[in-house]
């Protein structure tokens, strides 16, 4: 498309004086060239913005840019500005420079003519030259989560998730232990889970970190305890459900689809706060750790699972009597259901 | 004095005697009977080397030998595995082929064949007396046949199908043998041991029925006969159960829980009112039927167990009470032993269930496994726990294994509705 706008016809452009403005500022474009050192994996990790005719990168301090790369020489390369167009001299270095971009395979970078966005290796370093006219991406509206995610990372809120969770652990532990306990055998346990489960936001956050984004733990930790606060209420809640449900119900089902709701979620916050990517990719990353999760301990267990099974697997989830919603069935009934069953195993002996 | 030397040494002379002539006697019956006594061996056809031994007597003079089923329960399972094979006094061996079952009283019939008619031990036509001097006759662990003498003291009384209580060593390898009277008549076959010769018989009436239903019409299929003699068993045993009483019977402070009134049906309790520092005072009450059923050495049935646990929360909440309460009911397992070859696995299912006098309300579980090879028994499991109370609590669970479905949901029907709160 760009070809044919360059060679339209001088008759068709009907404002001389847009055409040229337009070569001044191509002119006061052309001397200027942003060159990134960039990561192997293509991460940014210095900017220089330069306006001269000739730029000298290599190790030695009278260069323009210093590159702190042993496997570069001290007068590496040198981009020279003729008739607007950049070229790269290698000044017959023992490493040699080597160009890429997305368009071509990597090659000698030596009198090559620079296009916008190409990639030249120098040594183990990598630098990335754009001009001024090259695009970026659209301005990000502010997500709907971000009030939410400063919300959860606000000192109080941040607290009140984290003592909850405590507060939750620690009934847990206490309403399963058998014996008479004191609160100081319950603190030691309760602690070591609230610092078990604060390993997963601060490991996000240290891979953030290392990935050279912004690390932003406060958040992680914010988001992560209230999604494990709602995560102990749907735990909750699947009690009540199956306390009330007989086994024939679907209802049961349903709160193991809120749990894997819950914990996409969670992950994708995680990603959100952590990393920046497409939303394409994001959706991505957490549907893979949410499948990962459940389907990894659905592995366990099934790899775990004996050939033959003799001990009966049923729902004895009860709860005290105030929990109790649903009204009873009749004896009946039951004999009724039960009796379903036999065709059910008998068909199996039967198979098999 | 020299009258009393002589008294003692007559007395002695007498006791002497006496011994000598037990011994006497059972020598005599033993070589009497050596010819009919057989090792019975079961030969794994791969590895050509035997896999179980018992004994085995010869009933007729057609060469039918008696023994115990569970001697043979490979081969009767697994017939193109196995060979049976019979070992005598003077170290001939021959096949031996199965003829019928009888697996609730663990005999079995197997034929050798015979050339010339040999002699074979007579069926007693009564019953011995109490306290009647019995001889044993069998090849423990393999070391040679033996004879042991031993007492009748009658059958046992707690025992559904019935046992004769014999009281003289009877060792594993000794199965299958012959009991005898003095007359070397055939009152008991040996069955099984419970320690210091304590030991048990199956009655001599079991394998006449045996014999004499063989002889009108031997089985077609040993399979089916086990699923007929199975369903027959269960049949009698859970009619027998519904037509007694179920007397009411307090558990713990408020539970009502029914104690069946039959012999065969055994009740033990316990209770942690010892233990001071529990958190819930719990009573227990266990009642099963004290015999199963030998299909193989990995499947058992013919069992049953009931079993009660009331708890009564000590200074707790209730939520914690529900807490412990739960763990209690988690790990409800079948009372007999099965494997995969056998039975299917558990199905169950599981309801709030409240019987329609309101009594009580309970988390209802009902499970069931069908078995492969006897079409039509199942085993059952079925596990009840209140959840109307505060503060205390009543389990009744039960097991079942090898009952038909009518018999399965006769028995949870009468039993739902005779659990209850005071």
């Amino acid at each position: 498309m760009e070809v044919t706008t360059t060679d339209m016809p001088e008759s068709l452009i009907d404002n001389d004086e847009i055409a040229e403005n337009q070569s001044l500022i191509e002119k006061i474009a052309a001397s200027e060239i942003i060159i990134e050192e960039i990561s192997r994996n293509h991460k940014l990790l210095h900017r220089h913005r330069l306006s001269k005719p000739q730029i000298h990168i290599g190790r030695d301090y009278h260069n323009d840019i210093i590159l702190d790369d042993p496997h570069i020489c001290p007068s590496h390369i040198s981009i020279d500005e003729i008739d607007g167009q950049w070229k790269i001299t290698d000044n017959q270095t023992l490493n040699g420079s080597y160009i890429e971009n997305k368009a071509q395979k990597k090659r000698p970078a030596n009198e090559h003519i620079i296009n916008d966005g190409d990639i030249i290796t120098l040594g183990k370093s990598q630098l990335r030259i754009l001009f001024n006219h090259h695009p970026v991406e659209p301005t990000l509206p502010f997500s709907p989560f971000e009030s939410f995610i400063n919300l959860m990372r606000h000192p109080v809120v941040l607290l009140s998730s984290l003592i909850l969770f405590t507060l939750i652990a620690g009934n847990v532990f206490y309403l399963n232990t058998s014996k008479e306990v004191n609160f100081s055998q319950l603190l030691v346990p309760t602690i070591g889970m609230t610092l078990g489960f604060a390993l997963w936001p601060a490991g996000v956050a240290l891979v953030s970190y290392l990935s050279k984004n912004e690390t932003r733990i406060m958040a992680q930790i914010g988001i992560s305890f209230a999604f494990f606060n709602l995560m102990w209420f749907s735990d909750f809640l699947e009690g009540v459900v199956k306390f009330n449900s007989t086994s024939d119900s679907l209802a049961a089902l349903l709160i193991v689809l809120i749990s894997i709701a819950l914990a996409f979620s969670l992950f994708w916050l995680n990603s959100y706060i952590g990393f920046h990517m497409s939303a394409r990719r994001r959706l991505v990353v957490a549907a893979s750790m949410t499948l990962l999760l459940f389907g990894g301990s659905y592995l366990v267990q099934y790899s775990n699972k004996p050939d033959f099974d003799p001990r009966p697997q049923y729902n004895a989830t009860i709860m005290m009597p105030s929990f109790l919603i649903s009204s009873s069935a009749s004896v009946d009934d039951f004999i009724e259901d039960s009796s379903k069953l036999f065709d059910k195993t008998k068909q199996e002996a039967v198979k098999e | 004095m020299k009258v009393f030397f002589s008294l003692a040494l007559f007395l002695l002379g007498t006791v002497l005697s006496k011994t000598s002539f037990a011994e006497e006697q059972a020598e005599q019956l033993f070589n009497q009977l050596k010819p009919s006594l057989f090792q019975i061996k079961l030969i794994d056809k791969a590895s050509g080397e035997k896999s179980s031994i018992g004994s085995g007597f010869q009933i007729s003079n057609d060469g039918i030998i008696a023994t115990n089923y569970h001697v043979i329960s490979s081969y009767a399972l697994h017939p193109q595995k196995y060979r049976i094979e019979y070992l005598d006094g003077q170290g001939n061996t021959g096949d031996l082929i199965l003829k019928s079952v009888d697996v609730i009283n663990d005999l079995a019939l197997v034929r050798r064949d015979v050339v010339q008619e040999t002699p074979y031990f007579q069926l007693s036509k009564a019953s011995p007396h109490k306290g009647e001097q019995l001889f044993s006759l069998g090849n423990p662990h393999d070391l040679g046949m033996i004879v042991v003498p031993g007492t009748y003291n009658g059958l046992k009384r707690e025992s559904f199908n019935d046992r004769i209580h014999f009281t003289g060593s009877i060792n594993s390898g000794m199965s299958g043998g012959p009991v005898v009277n003095k007359e070397a008549e055939v009152v008991g076959i040996n069955v099984a041991t419970s320690g210091n010769s304590i030991g048990f018989l199956v009655p001599h009436d079991k394998l006449v029925a045996l014999y004499d239903s063989f002889l009108k019409a031997p089985p077609n299929s040993i399979e089916q006969q086990m699923t007929a003699q199975l369903m027959a068993s269960q049949n009698k045993l859970i009619e027998t159960i519904l037509n007694s009483t179920w007397q009411e019977k307090q558990l713990g402070e408020a539970a009502i829980i029914p104690i069946i009134d039959v012999p065969f049906i055994r009740c033990w309790g316990n209770s942690n009112a010892d233990k001071a520092d529990a958190l819930i005072l719990t009573a227990v009450a266990n009642c099963s039927l004290d015999e199963n059923t030998y299909i193989s050495s990995n499947f058992f049935t013919g069992t049953m167990e009931i079993e009660f646990r009331t708890m009564q929360a000590k200074d707790i909440s209730t939520n914690k009470f529900y807490h412990l309460y739960q763990q209690q009911i988690a790990h409800a397992n079948a009372g007999n032993r099965a494997d995969k070859e056998n039975v299917t696995e558990f199905q169950c299912h599981d309801d709030l269930v409240m019987p329609d006098n309101q009594a009580i309300n309970n988390k209802t579980v009902f499970c069931t496994r069908a078995y492969k090879k006897f079409p039509d028994l199942y085993d059952v499991l079925y596990l009840a726990a209140s959840v109307d109370k505060d503060q205390q609590a009543i389990v009744s669970h039960f097991t079942i294994a090898g009952v038909s479905q009518p018999n399965a949901l006769a028995f949870t029907r009468q039993f739902m509705e005779a659990v209850l709160w005071k």
